[in-house]
């Protein structure tokens, strides 16, 4: 080196002070899993199970409300309907379902580096759906602004390990019920360039949303590509409504996808076994995605799954116990042999406040969808309350949990420079490796480095306030929000939406319903 | 693509060459931080041959160029900015530096920042934490002899003795070995040496109580807190004495 005329500058503090504020996480448009499934249940249960969910469908029917349109194209597709009762023969929803829906698809974003696709073994990772109320540190616990939902849409954003929008965020109910829809939209779109999640709560909301997805991507484009999806709920035990359904026939029409998802607190909306339950998810999935099947062949559908259990004290909702568990694990074995992407999972928690509780229910029921092969995994960060509230605190700690699934499901890297013989040899016994080759060549990126964990001494930890997470991640969002610069939206597409929300608004009056 | 992967430039910034023996000496002692921040040795030692052939005393590298720069690393380590590999490479570095000045240094008879004799304590075969202390310690221009592991009373006063350090750093990681630092301090004690000797004690079922407990001069948290510790208690002690 003495012999260079010159060299490269090195570059010193504020350079890695820079490098080191700029985000370590991977950044991937979603996960690729490279590790096998977890099979907590044997070939012959999973077939008993699908025995049984035939005979559920051929024998008990499931009930289509208020909705003679579905009703008669069920009976056409070879269903037996009774009033509202649609019974189906045995392996007919199976064999509908497997002749055309798709075993994998795209979710188109805006930005196309976004895009998202949906089964197989990918893992898609989206925000927590559907709270009343927002919480955090300063406010505490209130209802949800479309300024809460505007937060949110731009903390998801700027989450490297969050692959999507979500939908309904937080509920903002400071806007009347009829058209808070076209804000909720409009925020997703403009607020990030992440796929995002359509509007379910009327028929009419849902053609908003495939008109507002048009202009952003073209009506021929999105009638043949799926640029939006949609969580289609079962009325549990055994039952579709037509608010349901209207949407998911309007989104199917428009090759849009749904999320067929029975809702299941155990104990109240199905048996109180894991079997039982996971029988009847079965079977309401099948009936819901056979319908969707039935409307429009070729339509992205997904087996959604909603599981927990209620305890048998008060029946309110717990999470992080065991038997969701073992019902999602059952239920992502059904999905995969069906051949159509799984939803279900999420950081579920009955606490209400990000403390212990929230992170061990958390915890529990992040790496247990993550291990039971999840495709869609909804309520991924912020869920505090059983859904009631979305924690800014919470979501914050709930983001990194996310980055960590990541990680955990790239596997472990066998190459040579992972096997690590160099560093073994070059060290040997009664040294240590943090100034090995390897080391050097590696440390930066060799362990997930958590975004809010404290893993200083005590007197360290004492030195900076002794906060606890929640306080460190209170000035995580805070930072956040400070820094968040939008992403570019063409003008005339902004101005287009605007004008077509504004039009709309103005064609009804307010309601609250 | 990973973002904080690679030392240079993954910025995309334009690459800028540089030749140290034209920088001036404010501009190269600047430099020279930055190279010990990046542990670039070799880049270290050619600036501090620069310095002393533009007539520099061997004292004054020492401590505006190497010093002041391990300063600077001390503390982005305290605040995990620099990780621990890094701070090896960059001690690293400082060592190349001060082996060209430590035979000046001795002619002269100039003092260094301090010389301190350190091992974990008998019955204790851990020696992470106190080779990262060692390693902090060097980095901060300190002469470090480490004796190792399981040492008894003897080993440590027959160390003191040999070496005359200015510092006797003891660490434990066992909370069955630490009540031994209090042995060798008494031991000090009856033997007429404790005053003679910054005492400074470290290890993760420590804390300050502990060390008041044992007779200790200090205790340190971590290795980026041990060296600055020391600084600060050498140049203390050596102003009580002058």
């Amino acid at each position: 080196m003495s012999e260079r005329s010159g060299r490269r500058k090195s570059r010193g503090r504020d350079a890695k002070h820079a490098d080191r504020k700029r985000n370590q996480m991977e950044v991937a448009a979603f996960i690729d899993r490279k590790i096998p499934y977890f099979d907590y249940l044997s070939t012959e249960s999973l077939e008993l199970i699908e025995h049984n969910a035939d005979t559920v469908l051929e024998e008990i029917g499931i009930d289509f409300r208020d909705d003679p349109e579905a009703l008669s194209l069920l009976k056409d597709a070879g269903a037996d309907v009774e009033g509202e009762r649609v019974r189906f023969p045995r392996g007919m929803c199976r064999s509908i379902i497997q002749a055309s829906a798709p075993k994998e698809f795209t979710q188109f974003a805006r930005n196309t580096e976004r895009n998202v696709i949906i089964g197989g073994d990918r893992t898609v990772l989206v925000p927590s759906y559907g709270s009343p109320f927002v919480r955090d540190l300063d406010g505490g616990r209130r209802y949800a602004t479309i300024n809460d939902f505007e937060n949110f849409v731009k903390l998801a954003y700027m989450a490297p390990g969050l692959h999507h929008s979500g939908g309904t965020i937080c509920e903002p109910v400071d806007l009347p019920v009829n058209k808070r829809h076209f804000d909720m939209i409009y925020s997703h779109i403009k607020y990030s360039d992440k796929p995002f999640m359509g509007s379910v709560t009327h028929p009419d909301r849902a053609q908003d949303t495939v008109d507002m997805a048009k202009l952003v991507f073209g009506d021929e484009f999105v009638e043949n590509n799926c640029v939006c999806i949609s969580l289609i709920n079962a009325n549990s035990p055994m039952t579709f409504d037509a608010t349901m359904l209207g949407a998911a026939k309007v989104y199917a029409r428009h090759n849009q996808a749904t999320m067929i998802s029975p809702f299941i607190l155990a104990g109240a909306m199905s048996p109180v076994t894991v079997a039982g339950t996971a029988t009847q998810i079965l079977a309401e999935a099948l009936a819901g995605m056979a319908f969707v099947q039935i409307v429009k062949p070729g339509a992205p559908v997904v087996f959604g799954t909603f599981a927990s259990a209620i305890s048998m004290q008060s029946g309110a909702p717990t999470f992080g116990t065991p038997e969701p568990s073992m019902v999602m694990y059952a239920v992502g074995a059904l999905a995969r042999r069906l051949g159509v992407p799984f939803r279900s999972g999420g950081g579920l928690t009955a606490s209400k406040v990000p403390d212990a509780q929230a992170a061990y229910e958390s915890a529990n029921t992040l790496q247990a969808a993550a291990m039971s092969g999840v495709n869609f995994m909804l309520h991924t960060a912020g869920w505090l309350e059983g859904g009631l509230s979305m924690s800014y605190e919470k979501f914050i700690m709930d983001c990194d949990q996310a980055n960590m699934l990541a990680v955990l499901l790239k596997g472990a890297d066998m190459s040579e420079n992972g096997q690590a013989m160099d560093a073994l040899r070059e060290i040997g016994p009664g040294s240590h490796f943090l100034g090995s080759a390897h080391t050097q060549a590696n440390f930066k990126t060799a362990f997930y480095r958590s975004t809010v964990a404290d893993n200083n001494s005590f007197e360290q930890w004492q030195a900076d306030g002794e906060l606890d997470c929640a306080q460190r991640a209170n000035a995580q969002w805070k930072q956040m929000l400070n820094d968040y610069v939008a992403p570019e939206l063409d003008p005339a597409i902004d101005e287009a939406l605007l004008e077509f929300i504004s039009k709309r608004k103005g064609s009804f009056p307010d309601k609250e319903y | 693509m990973l973002d904080n992967v690679g030392d240079h430039n993954e910025m995309g910034e334009e690459e800028e060459d540089i030749i140290l023996s034209e920088l001036p000496n404010d501009e190269l002692v600047l430099q020279m931080h930055d190279d010990l921040y990046d542990g670039l040795k070799e880049d270290v030692v050619e600036g501090t041959t620069i310095l002393l052939e533009r007539g520099w005393s061997a004292e004054k590298v020492l401590s505006e160029a190497l010093v002041g720069g391990m300063t600077i690393v001390g503390i982005d380590f305290r605040d995990g900015i620099l990780f621990v590999p890094e701070v090896l490479l960059a001690a690293n570095a400082m060592k190349g530096g001060m082996s060209i000045l430590q035979p000046l240094l001795a002619e002269t008879g100039a003092k260094p920042v301090g010389t301190m004799v350190i091992g974990t304590v008998k019955g204790d075969i851990h020696d992470i934490g106190k080779n990262l202390v060692g390693m902090m310690m060097e980095g901060a221009g300190f002469v470090v002899i480490d004796i190792g592991i399981n040492n008894s009373v003897e080993d440590y006063l027959a160390a003191l003795e040999k070496y005359q350090p200015d510092i006797l750093g003891m660490s434990a990681l066992l909370t069955t070995t630490m009540p031994y630092m209090k042995v060798v301090v008494n031991a000090l004690v009856e033997h007429g040496l404790r005053d003679k000797y910054i005492v400074m004690v470290g290890g993760a079922p420590l804390n300050e109580e502990f060390a008041d407990a044992v007779g200790a001069d200090a205790y340190c948290r971590d290795a980026a807190e041990a060296s600055t510790t020391a600084i600060r208690m050498v140049a203390e002690k050596r102003l009580a004495c002058a």
